[in-house]
């Protein structure tokens, strides 16, 4: 566990609601978001200012409000502090910690690394079966008209 | 200092290329290959095959330039990515290592917009001074030095889930002119490369080698040649002249921050469409008060970064569309010019496929609460487009000093400020559109239209013209103001066109580094 989060333990759990609320996924279990509450909880450490608006405002959040992250309450809620400093800060760390957690990948059904398996070339990059196989080379017929008539330059 | 290749003294007159990207590393091979030395200076680390990761945040944060830029303009990105504006490599090969590969040529009509066009109110169109048949051999010598599918030879990448999807589509809405390429990643081995084993991670440097660069190509042929003097990690930071106004040095800083200079009998720069402006504006003088080669005052100006946007449409099938090739897919029909449309030039559809943790940052940037985490959801079964086209130069769209913020060496950073024009406007929202359709006929159940990222295509900051007036450099790129002052990157495009850069960039480099040679040899360089 972090500095930040050791000095504040109690900011984690209102922080895991919040992004709960903010990124609500049907399918997600809680420790992304766990894992994603402590990664702002670091970034903490370095920055005073950020620091000092997220412990108040995780304060005075409306936790009844969010109790529900998928109910309407919850993202209404969430829109009339869009624009307050922690939750811009909140996001701004979320958006590319929550979606670069491997668990999360796994629940999208996105890979990862590829290389070191020989990448998709006998693993499907082309399994998707429920359309004809296209055309791969160019069109063999006229060529395409580059300039319409009506803007060719005139002639003479 | 970080050296690779035969040492050259600092007071050797040299040809100094500043860059190792897609024009800088194509010079320095076509020159030492023809027995000139040249010392290549290069802001960023030497990363090799092995360095390369699989993972699309490290990689950014490996490869990507970081170093402190602002942006100010109407585009959305300076919203979103205040100090992103573009999206380039800071490393041995530059962009070359992110690039995807799609290479199509530019068209005919396309070196002269501003006589196909007419007066576009606002834009500043140019004629270029040169043609497409003045390219068209240094065409054919790029794709062979890429490794264009589809050219010379080369076979068609097979079709990967995205592109079935893209050209299905494609074909009900009635377009033709689709296929996996022209794109710089080998379905077959060639020119010692492998074929692809479609990882789905080109972006991030292609660990494999089946896609060209200029680290992969290039820069170890000109280092194998014994006439390549590489310096990584060393940042140019002025170009100098003599008495006579002739360029004869650049002044550079190493990974420690001590400067240095060598001496220069031919300067080509190639620093990309951000950096090349910034170094002239910084390299002012006695001579050049307001910038080295800048007497039009277009040195900044114009600044393009195609018209771009992209869509992402969701099934109710799985897609997967990051297997494989990223950017394997290309539809020319739009690509032409047909003003009943309601805006002038013309644009590409390109398959494009992002990780989930790159949709999740450029999908809606700024986004969040259920409408964006049902498109997260829709992840598995999502396809993806880029589209691509020309946008209008704007003498007002501009890269400038802001001598307000400086960066870790103590220097202005440049400001990158982008307004779109009308007609950029009008091509976005005719792509949205025919993406849509184009989706749709093949059973999407929801697209979802994307803004532009940072800038991946950075282009005309050193415009080429016939007149010393109207632009930087002339039909070499060597500056109009300068002599021994050459520009060898997407800079000198007087117009963007619709295709992707790199293939022209590397053709006009070629024809470059052929000139350079042929006036060093008649000793009139
Ligand atoms: C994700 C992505 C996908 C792309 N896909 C395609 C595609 O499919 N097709 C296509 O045509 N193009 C594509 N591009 C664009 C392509 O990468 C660029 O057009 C091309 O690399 C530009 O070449 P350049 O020589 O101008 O600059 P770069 O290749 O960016 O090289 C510039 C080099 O100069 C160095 N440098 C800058 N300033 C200094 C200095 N002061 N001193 C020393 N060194 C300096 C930089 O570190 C860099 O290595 C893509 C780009 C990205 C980012």
């Amino acid at each position: 566990m972090s500095a930040a989060s050791a000095l504040r333990p109690d900011l984690k759990p209102v922080l895991v609601q919040l992004l709960r609320a903010a990124y609500p996924h049907p399918t997600f279990p809680d420790g992304p978001y766990e894992r994603t509450a402590d990664k702002v909880l670091t970034e903490l450490d370095a920055d005073l200012w950020h620091r000092v608006v997220l412990e108040r405002g995780l304060a005075t959040l409306d936790r009844e409000a969010l109790a529900d992250p998928h109910a309407a309450a919850a993202e209404e809620y969430l829109r009339g502090i869009a624009q307050a400093e922690f939750f811009r800060f909140v996001r701004g760390v979320a958006v590319t910690t929550l979606y670069d957690d491997h668990e999360v990948w796994d629940l999208l059904g996105y890979e990862g690394a590829s290389f070191d398996q020989g990448g998709y070339l006998h693993r499907g990059f082309d399994d998707l079966d429920w359309l004809p196989d296209p055309r791969v080379a160019e069109y063999d017929g006229e060529p395409l008209q580059l300039v319409a008539d009506h803007d060719e330059l005139p002639t003479g | 200092m970080n050296t690779h290749g035969n040492p050259i003294d600092n007071d050797t007159e040299a040809v100094v290329i500043i860059g190792s990207g897609a024009g800088g590393g194509t010079v320095a091979y076509e020159l030492t290959r023809r027995g000139i030395p040249c010392v290549v200076l290069e802001a960023g680390p030497y990363l090799q095959r092995a360095d390369y990761e699989n993972d699309e945040w490290a990689a950014f944060n490996q490869m990507a330039w970081l170093d402190k830029r602002t942006t100010s303009g109407s585009w959305r990105v300076a919203q979103n990515f205040a100090n992103l504006p573009a999206w380039i490599v800071k490393a041995v090969g530059g962009s070359t290592t992110h690039w995807s590969g799609a290479t199509p040529r530019f068209h005919d009509y396309e070196f002269r917009t501003r006589t196909y066009y007419g007066d576009i109110d606002g834009a500043n169109l140019l004629d270029w001074p040169i043609s497409l048949a003045d390219l068209a051999a240094y065409y054919d010598a790029a794709e062979k030095a890429i490794g264009s599918t589809h050219r010379h030879g080369r076979p068609p990448l097979p079709a990967n889930n995205n592109y079935k999807v893209f050209a299905n589509g494609a074909e009900r809405v009635g377009y033709k002119y689709y296929a996996t390429g022209p794109y710089g990643t080998n379905a077959e081995p060639y020119d010692g490369r492998p074929a692809s084993i479609q990882d789905g991670f080109n972006f991030q440097g292609d660990k494999s080698g089946a896609k060209w660069s200029t680290a992969i190509r290039e820069i170890p042929r000109a280092l194998e040649s014994g006439k390549c003097d590489l310096r990584t990690e060393c940042q140019a930071v002025q170009i100098t002249h003599d008495a006579s106004g002739r360029a004869d040095g650049v002044v550079y800083l190493d990974a420690e921050g001590s400067l240095h200079r060598q001496a220069a009998r031919v300067v080509c720069l190639a620093g990309n469409s951000i950096e090349t402006p910034r170094l002239l504006l910084m390299s002012a003088s006695g001579l050049h008060p307001d910038g080295l080669a800048n007497s039009s005052g277009q040195v900044g100006r114009n600044y393009m970064r195609h018209t771009t946007a992209s869509v992402y449409a969701r099934f109710d099938q799985p897609v997967r569309m990051y297997r494989g090739e990223t950017m394997a897919g290309i539809i020319a029909d739009e690509a032409r010019l047909d003003t009943a449309r309601g805006f002038a030039g013309g644009y590409y559809m390109e398959t494009l496929s992002l990780g989930v943790p790159f949709l999740a940052a450029f999908v809606e940037p700024g986004s969040w609460g259920r409408d964006f985490t049902e498109l997260m959801d829709a992840y598995a079964n999502t396809a993806g487009m880029w589209i691509v086209g020309e946008d209008m130069p704007q003498e007002s769209n501009r890269v400038t000093l802001n001598t307000g913020v400086l960066d870790q060496w103590g220097l202005p950073v440049p400001d990158v400020h982008f307004d779109d024009h009308p007609n950029d406007v009008a091509m976005r929202e005719h792509g949205y559109q025919r993406a849509d359709l184009l989706y749709e006929a093949v059973g999407a159940i929801g697209t979802h239209h994307t803004p532009p990222y940072p800038s991946t295509h950075n282009l005309g900051t050193a415009r080429m013209s016939a007149r010393a007036e109207d632009g930087v450099v002339g039909a070499y790129g060597e500056a109009h103001d300068v002599a021994g002052l050459f520009v060898s990157d997407g800079s000198v495009m007087t117009t963007g066109a619709a295709a992707n850069p790199t293939l022209t960039i590397v053709a006009l480099a070629i024809r470059q580094a052929e000139h350079i040679a042929d006036r060093l040899g008649r000793g009139e360089l």
